[in-house]
């Protein structure tokens, strides 16, 4: 696959490193509102309900303390992802069963001039599959280690 | 807290959303994420419901929009329709954002929705 630049699609308003919500519907609330108030949205419920229906689709918890909740919709302007840390963890039904600490939620419109939302979602699963790269988010507290994280 | 999606143009993007969601899922699966086949079952019951929520004309224009255009309802940025890039009159711009009326680009006939 083409390896895509992630850095792009990251914002600091959309960087969430401690997660106030402790369940997984309060983590998807609490992300989608963070694009609006990043104002990457303006209707939350609009893009709360794409998000649910794809968790009805199988959960998006890919293992290793990792949720991946991702889809397009007409709401969305561009392709972005919210980051959110949860230090306790989340029960997300994972793949693994395990607790979810990383969330990455990809957001994009229907259709994009460069149709860059599959490799950019790919491009995520690929570096988040590799356990020493992983395991560095899990200790990551600002914006800027974390942009220094997918850049090496 | 984001409710739940009540006005029609609400309903028309989520089954917008949604015929793409199931459009995408073999791209999606290839990628390594989780879909069931009660989940594709759960997809298709939704839409059914959804279509039921959404008056028959405006579900029929939907539908022909798509068959058309591939998309039904497209973007508004800076008062201009990005499905034929026509610059709206005023007199649409101005109701545009409330989600509470389905309003339609004079150029093309797409379903407008309002990303700002």
């Amino acid at each position: 696959m083409e390896k895509v630049e992630l850095v792009p699609y990251f914002n600091e308003s959309l960087f969430i490193p401690a997660l106030r919500a402790k369940t997984k519907e309060g983590v998807l609330e609490e992300l989608v509102d963070c694009f609006v108030e990043a104002k990457f949205l303006r209707n939350p419920t609009i893009a709360l309900e794409m998000i649910h229906r794809r968790e009805q689709l199988g959960s998006t918890g890919i293992g290793h303390g990792i949720a991946i909740p991702h889809g397009r919709t007409t709401a969305a302007a561009d392709v972005m992802i919210a980051f959110g840390h949860s230090k306790n963890g989340i029960d997300w039904q994972a793949m693994d069963d395990l607790p979810v600490h990383l969330v990455f939620m990809v957001l994009a419109p229907p259709q994009e001039l460069n149709n860059r939302y599959l490799p950019v979602l790919g491009r995520l699963v690929e570096v988040l599959s590799e356990p020493r790269q992983r395991d560095k988010f899990h200790t990551v507290t600002t914006f800027s280690d974390f942009i220094n994280l997918l850049k090496n | 807290m984001p409710g739940k999606i009540k006005t029609p143009i609400e309903f028309l993007v989520a089954l917008q959303d949604l015929d793409i969601m199931i459009k995408e899922i073999e791209e999606v699966k290839a990628l390594g994420f989780e879909v069931k086949g009660e989940g594709l079952a759960a997809l298709a019951s939704a839409r059914e419901d959804l279509v039921l929520k959404i008056k028959k004309p405006l579900l029929a224009a939907y539908e022909r929009l798509r068959n058309r255009y591939k998309r039904a309802i497209v973007p508004v940025k800076d008062d201009n329709c990005l499905g034929c890039f026509m610059r709206l009159p005023t007199s649409i711009t101005a109701h545009g954002r409330t989600d509470k009326e389905v309003l339609i680009c004079e150029n093309c006939g797409r379903i407008l929705y309002w990303l700002s």
